[in-house]
């Protein structure tokens, strides 16, 4: 009996460690990019602007929509790249797309931000390889 | 009998009610499709162009998958909209992006004036009620 609770032990911390390891993975040509604004763009602060998502080789799909070849959009704002095997956080500084958005509206104060984009998949975690875009600097004046 | 024979009847007509055709996706309210790229009279050298399809108000979704704000792109190439209340087809004038792509790559275009537009469709290839379609443009490659 001891023998088979060991067992079973086993496989569950074996099973959760292959959930954990299992990162979903992406095509090594996918591509994610800020189409709008540009690098460098000068914004009025606070008032909306577009920013669109763009994205190559790969697919949209909603939050909690499991399909291959797709992942839904991520926007980091004043922020570095969270741990990418792990799910992005939900807050200010990275805002969620998981209705599968492909562009927002928003809205910045004075100052010098930035914007980059991380794609993830239907649990919010990124791939494997992480597709992420160039981290762009905007000024709002 | 006869009540059951009248059950039958019902039962075959709640069957066949629900055909595809008369059931459509309603759209998101102010949703918005549109090609951001290329720009309407746009000159395409060589023919080769990532054409970056734009969507407001909704969400982009696989084919195939129910999920309402949702649907995904379809191109329309050098042809006009079809009937809006059956599938798209699916040939070289209606490209279909059931990956739900948001860009689409065209290669290889003939020298001459196409036009382009795009038309959402739901998790079955039917346009949605309203229908969401962009404006349609025209490029020409020299």
């Amino acid at each position: 009996m001891k023998k088979f609770v060991i067992a079973v032990g086993g496989l569950m911390v074996l099973a959760a460690s292959l959930v954990l390891a299992d990162a979903t993975p992406a095509p090594a040509n996918a591509y994610v990019y800020i189409g709008w604004p540009n690098d460098g763009e000068e914004l009025e602060a606070n008032k909306p602007f577009r920013v669109w998502f763009g994205l190559r080789h790969m697919g949209v799909a909603p939050a909690g929509v499991k399909h291959a070849n797709t992942g839904h959009h991520h926007l980091l704002i004043d922020t570095d790249l969270p741990p990418l095997d792990e799910e992005i956080p939900s807050d200010r500084n990275h805002l969620h797309f998981g209705g599968g958005e492909t562009e927002t509206l928003l809205e910045l104060p004075p100052g010098k931000h930035t914007l980059q984009l991380l794609l993830a998949d239907d649990n919010h975690r990124p791939h494997k390889p992480a597709v992420y875009s160039k981290k762009i600097t905007v000024y709002a004046k | 009998m006869k009540s059951a024979h009248a059950l039958l009847t019902v039962i075959v007509a709640l069957a066949c009610w629900p055909s595809a055709a008369a059931e459509r996706t309603p759209a998101p309210e102010g949703a918005q499709v549109y090609i951001l790229w290329p720009r309407d009279g746009q000159v395409i050298p060589g023919g080769n162009l990532w054409v970056r399809m734009g969507l407001r108000g909704a969400g982009v979704c696989p084919a195939g998958v129910a999920r309402s704000g949702t649907g995904h792109h379809h191109l329309l190439l050098d042809t006009d909209l079809p009937p809006l209340d059956e599938p798209i087809p699916s040939d070289r004038n209606h490209l279909h992006y059931g990956g739900g792509e948001t860009e689409a790559r065209l290669e290889g275009l003939s020298p001459g004036k196409h036009t382009l537009q795009l038309l959402l469709g739901d998790q079955n290839h039917t346009p949605h009620e309203p229908p969401l379609y962009s404006k349609k443009i025209t490029i020409s490659v020299p």
